[in-house]
Parts: structure tokens; sequence; C-alpha cells
């Protein structure tokens, strides 16, 4: 009886996805543009180096959340080692320019490519786990890598005075170079470089996994991430998809990697922390697991949090703790995946049309819930 | 001769003092399929609870490890209704859960930092000295944290196999929607679970802040080593991450003395990697099918 039903509207439904996805990609373009313009002209504003610095920060640590969510929530994999491969890019680039004097122009692609090579390592490495065991994996390899950088103390370079080890041990790599934007901007300008290309970077990487999660490629991961027996069965290749995520992620955090080296002049071991993890967790969790714009939003809330509770940095993680806790927990689909779920239900009334529920994302179970709504009708 | 000895001392005494951490991590993963990431930080709250019962309330050294047992079963029941009560029927239970424990560990851990400093510790929970067997000096902390763990292990197997609460456990995690079909009440079960697996999660503390010094982030460590122990054995294998414990514990210590001490975790968690790659549950870990 079911299924019946499921065939009976399986033509027109397609036909009625295939407009709401059009829909949804004027909108999706509509939001990117807005945001594009602003952030391009608020440097006019001229808001002070400080506001510049943090907006910097957030173009940086939106890039990554951004590409973190195509691996954990588009995908499906719950990798951690996201910031181990920040910091691959943001390494290979600096110990190019340390070593060899490598301009950190030429460093970004090195480092994009680096960060490549270490994203398909972990991806391929987590093909055959599921759940838990991947996050425990990509933990173990956060943690290790943490821990040999840590303990890199012999001497590599030895002069008289210093005493500098190969990957710059607990302190990290400093004296690399940077992006010489205070030779060509002047010391005034010299922020706005690093705004600018970290802007770039967000864009190019945000637009790039927006594409991926409208194109039929989303369609696969989102496929895989919830049914993969299903997916498999239907004749969705896991371990091409698979690779294909990680290399497109591993690209732009490895670069967002370099930028961050480029714009703080160090980088180090610390990234690695548990509390920078937790840090970027709750952007995620806040904006939205799996949505497009929900790491930008989370990242934009959590950063606002933060400059909030400035005044009272020790209760800073405390605070990020209980406000992953708190969104986990009572409202697992983020601020946005929240948002589209008000506003679907609203236009549903609006219209008496109620196809749309079937394709939202962020369900578990879009199949059953499916022929569920199928079934009461 | 005397390398060899002092390798099995030293992988002794590392496996006695994180065998407990992984038994409590295994029995809670075991029952009900939950990666607990704050049991951590229980682990360094039964170390301070045993620290402020003897220092602050004048008891006795060895009254501190039951007080520690005491603030474990505290720390499991607001574990559960901080999170396990409100997600434990949710589909993707598995992963969110141990989202909102890094959540949780994060918050008692800086909440402690901010109440009682950071500085480190002396567990007053110790003994000295050591005794002579074969050559070996083996000391008294490690035959007591053997004890305690092999206690811990016994304990556990005579609750699951011969106990009512234990048959219940037992049918939970073979199949929670059939088990509370036939009337076990599946959210009590869950804190029975959390409250013992927490209960030995903050014993453990005990003794391994007998070892090393007590502070806020000294559950850290244990945990990652528990989880070590646990992944290797196969998630949730009891007698399997006891004995895994020393193995690895032995492994640790080779590797120290051959190569130095700097990469004896870094190895573990290489050995972690290769065995996940070759056998993806674990050595002696089944395929658990999970209804989707």
């Amino acid at each position: 009886m079911i299924t019946k039903v499921t065939q009976g509207t399986a033509g027109s439904t397609a036909a009625r996805w295939s407009a709401s996805q059009s829909a949804h990609s004027r909108i999706d373009l509509g939001i990117g543009a807005t945001l594009m313009i602003v952030a391009c002209c608020l440097p006019m504003l001229d808001p002070g180096r400080y506001v510049l610095g943090q907006m910097t920060l957030f173009f940086l640590w939106a890039g990554i959340v951004t590409q973190w969510n195509l691996i954990f929530g588009v995908a499906g994999v719950y990798s951690l080692a996201q910031m181990a491969v920040f910091l691959v890019g943001g390494y290979a680039a600096a110990m190019l320019g340390f070593y060899f004097g490598v301009s950190l122009w030429i460093g970004i692609w090195v480092g994009g490519v680096a960060a490549v090579v270490f994203s398909l390592a972990v991806g391929m490495a987590t093909l055959r786990l599921r759940g838990p065991y991947v996050m425990l994996l990509t933990l173990a390899t956060t943690v290790a890598i943490q821990a040999l950088l840590q303990g890199d103390v012999d001497c590599y370079v030895k002069s008289a005075t210093t005493c500098y080890p190969l990957t710059g041990g607990p302190r990290g790599m400093v004296n690399f170079g940077d992006f010489g934007f205070v030779k060509w901007l002047g010391y005034k300008y010299a922020p706005l470089g690093g705004y600018y290309l970290a802007l770039t970077v967000l864009i190019t990487g945000t637009a790039l996994a927006v594409v991926v999660i409208r194109s039929p490629l989303g369609t696969a991961f989102k496929a895989l991430r919830d049914n993969q027996t299903l997916a498999a069965s239907r004749g969705v290749a896991k371990v091409k998809f698979q690779i294909l995520v990680f290399a497109i992620a591993g690209f732009f955090t490895g670069i967002a990697g370099v930028l961050y080296a480029g714009q703080f002049r160090t980088i180090g071991p610390n990234m690695l922390n548990l509390d920078t993890l937790l840090f970027l967790l709750s952007m995620l969790v806040v904006g939205g697991v799996g949505t497009r714009w929900g790491p930008l939003v989370g990242c934009a809330v959590i950063m606002l949090s933060q400059e909030a509770m400035k005044d009272l940095a020790e209760w800073q993680m405390i605070g990020f703790g209980a406000i992953t806790v708190a969104f986990v927990v009572f409202l697992k689909e983020g601020v946005v995946g929240a948002a589209d779920k008000l506003w679907k239900r609203w236009r549903r009334q609006l219209s008496g049309s109620h196809d749309e529920s079937k394709f939202s994302k962020g369900g578990e179970l879009p199949f059953a819930k499916a022929v569920e709504g199928n079934g009461q009708r | 001769m005397t390398m060899i000895l002092d390798i099995f001392e030293t992988g002794l005494s590392l496996g006695a003092t994180y065998a407990m951490a992984a038994l409590a991590l295994a029995f809670v993963w075991n029952s009900i399929g939950m990666l607990n990431m704050a049991q951590g930080s229980i682990l360094m709250v039964g170390g301070y609870a045993s620290y402020w019962s003897v220092q602050y309330f004048g008891l006795s050294w060895w009254l501190g490890f039951p007080a520690a047992l005491v603030a474990g079963a505290i720390g499991g029941i607001a574990t559960y209704y901080a999170t396990v009560r409100w997600m434990y029927k949710s589909t993707t239970f598995d992963t969110n859960i141990v989202i909102a424990t890094v959540g949780i560990s994060t918050v008692v851990e800086n909440g402690v930092v901010k109440l009682f400093s950071g500085y480190a510790k002396r567990q007053p929970f110790f003994v000295d000295g050591f005794v002579q067997i074969g050559g070996m000096a083996i000391r008294y902390q490690t035959i007591l944290n053997f004890t305690i763990a092999l206690a811990a292990l016994v304990f556990l197997h005579f609750l699951l196999t011969r106990t009512r609460i234990g048959t219940a456990i037992t049918a939970v995690s073979q199949d929670k929607y059939a088990a509370q079909l036939l009337g076990i009440p599946l959210q009590r079960i869950f804190v029975q679970v959390l409250v013992i697996s927490c209960v030995l999660a903050a014993g453990a503390g005990v003794l391994v802040t007998a070892v090393i010094p007590l502070s806020p982030y000294v559950g850290g460590e244990p945990l990652l080593k528990a989880f070590i122990i646990c992944t290797i054995a196969g998630l949730g294998r009891m007698p399997a991450a006891f004995a895994m414990a020393f193995v690895l514990g032995w492994f640790e210590a080779f590797v120290s003395y051959a190569f130095g001490a700097r990469f004896g975790f870094p190895s573990m968690l290489l050995l972690v990697m290769i065995t996940l790659l070759w056998r993806p549950h674990g050595l002696f870990g089944q395929n658990r099918i999970v209804r989707q």
C-alpha cells in the first residue's frame, strides 16, 4: 500500500524537487552575493585595525569550518583531524620559507597540496571504519602529531646562540617571512592585504562547498551518510566519493593554514589543543552540521560571543563547552537547520503544499520519512 | 637481563595504572554504545575528591578512595541528566554523544581550574616502598593498583553474569528496543551503567594520580591511553581490555627504553592506527550491526 503511493508520486515529486532546487540555488546565490558585497565594502568604513584583524580571523575560521562541514556534516565522516590538516598546510609553507627562503605566495600552493596529501591519507585510513572509530582514529592522529612536534627538541639548526629543532619544537615555526603586505601597501594599509586574501579564500572555498552540496555529488555524499548500504546497492561508490571530499576539503584547509601562518607569523603545535578543536566544533554544531550556511552563521555566533566574553577570558572555554552541549542535546540541527525547518513549516502552511519536508536535509532517515509522509496522506 | 626486568617492571606499573580506566570505558561502550569523552574529567574529579576528603575533612588516607567512588557516582548521575537522558532515542546517538561529552569535559576541567587553581597536588592515597621478587623491585603501589583493577574486572564479570541488573544490562546492550518491550526500564539501566562506569573511572583517577601529580588536566592522558587500550582490544571487550593494558604498558616501556621517552606515547598512537587499518573493530572486537 505504502509502496504504491510512493511510486505514484515519484514522477511529480522529482519535477517539484528540481524546481525547488533551482529556487534554493537562487536563494543561495542571493545570500552569497549579499555577504560578499558587505564583506568587500566593510573596510571602506575604516573600522580600525582591531576589527579588521578579527574579521580576517573570522574568514579563516569560517573557511576551515566550511570545509570541515563538507567532511563531517555532508559526507558524514566524523573526522576530528581537521586541525591536523590545517597544521600540515601551514607547516609545509613555513618550513619552505624558513629553510629555503621560498615566498609564502608559492607556499600557499605547496601547503594546499601537502594538506591534500595528508587529508587523503586520513580519508583512506578511515574508509573501513564507522562512526566512533573514525573519531578515535582521527583524534589519535591529531594527538600523535602534537606529541611528536612538542617532543622535537633536538637541534637541527645550531649556531652559537640558537638551537632550532627541525619543526621548531614546542614553540613552532617562526621567522619564515610573510606575504609582504607591509612592503607593498605600507604600514597603514597592510591589514587590508590579509583581509582580502582571507576573504578571497573563504569565498572560493564556500562557493565550491555550496556547489558540491547542491550538485549530484552532494546528493551522493548525503546518500552515503544516511544509509551506506542502500547507497552502495544503488551504485554510489564510497571509495571514490570519500577520496574526493577529503581532497577538496584538504586543499582549502591547508591554504587556510598557510594564511594563518602568514597572518600571525607563527604556527605551532598549540593549534592542535583540544580547546581549539572544541572551539571549532562549537561553531559547527551551533551553525548546524551538514547545512550550507551553518558554518558561517556558527562561526559568527561563536566569535561574537567570544567578543562579548572578552573580559571573562577564563570563563570562555566553559561557555563554549556549555553552548556545544546545549546545542547537541537540544538543537542538534543548529541555528540554520532550525530556521530552515521553521521556514519550511511556515511555507507549507501558507501554500498547503506538503512535499518540502521529504527532501529537507539534516534528517537522519529521509527515505523512511518520505514513506511515512506519503502513507499519512 | 636487568634491562628486560626493568622494562617488565615499568610496563607492569603502567598497565596496572591504566587498566581500570580502560575497564570503565569498555563497560560503558559495551552496555549502551557510548564513547564517554567526559571520563577524563570524572577521573580527575575522583582524584580531587580523594585529595579534598583527606586534606580538608581530615579523614585517614585510605578513606580517600571510597570518597572518590561517591564523587564518581554523583558524576555519573550528572552526566546522565546533562546528556544521555535527552539523547538516547536519537539515531545519531553514538556520534553526537562524543561531541556532547567533549563539551562536558571542557566545562568540568575549566571549572575546576577556575575554582581550585591549576597547581599540581600530591595524592594522599599512595603507598611507598617496594618488594624484591626475582631481581625485580616491584613497588607496592603497582601491586595495589593491579589488585584494585583486577577486583574491578571480577566485579564487572559477576555483575554481568550473576545479577538481575547485569542480565538487564546485557539485554539492553544486545537490543534496547526488544529489552524495552520485555519490560526493562531503559532509563534506569542507563543511569545504572553510567553510575557504575563513572565510579570505576573515579577509582581509576585515584590510582592514576597516585603515580602522576594531581592537576585539573590530569584526565587527558589516562583517557587517551584507555581509548588506545580499548580500541586495540576492540571496544567493549573487557577481559581483552584488561590484558591489553599490560601488553601496551610493556610496549610503551620498551619503546621508551629503546628510542627515548618522547616516542612512547606517539608509538602507541601509531599502533592504534595500524591496528584499525588491519582490523577495523580492534583485535578482539566484533562488528556491531547497527540498525539504520
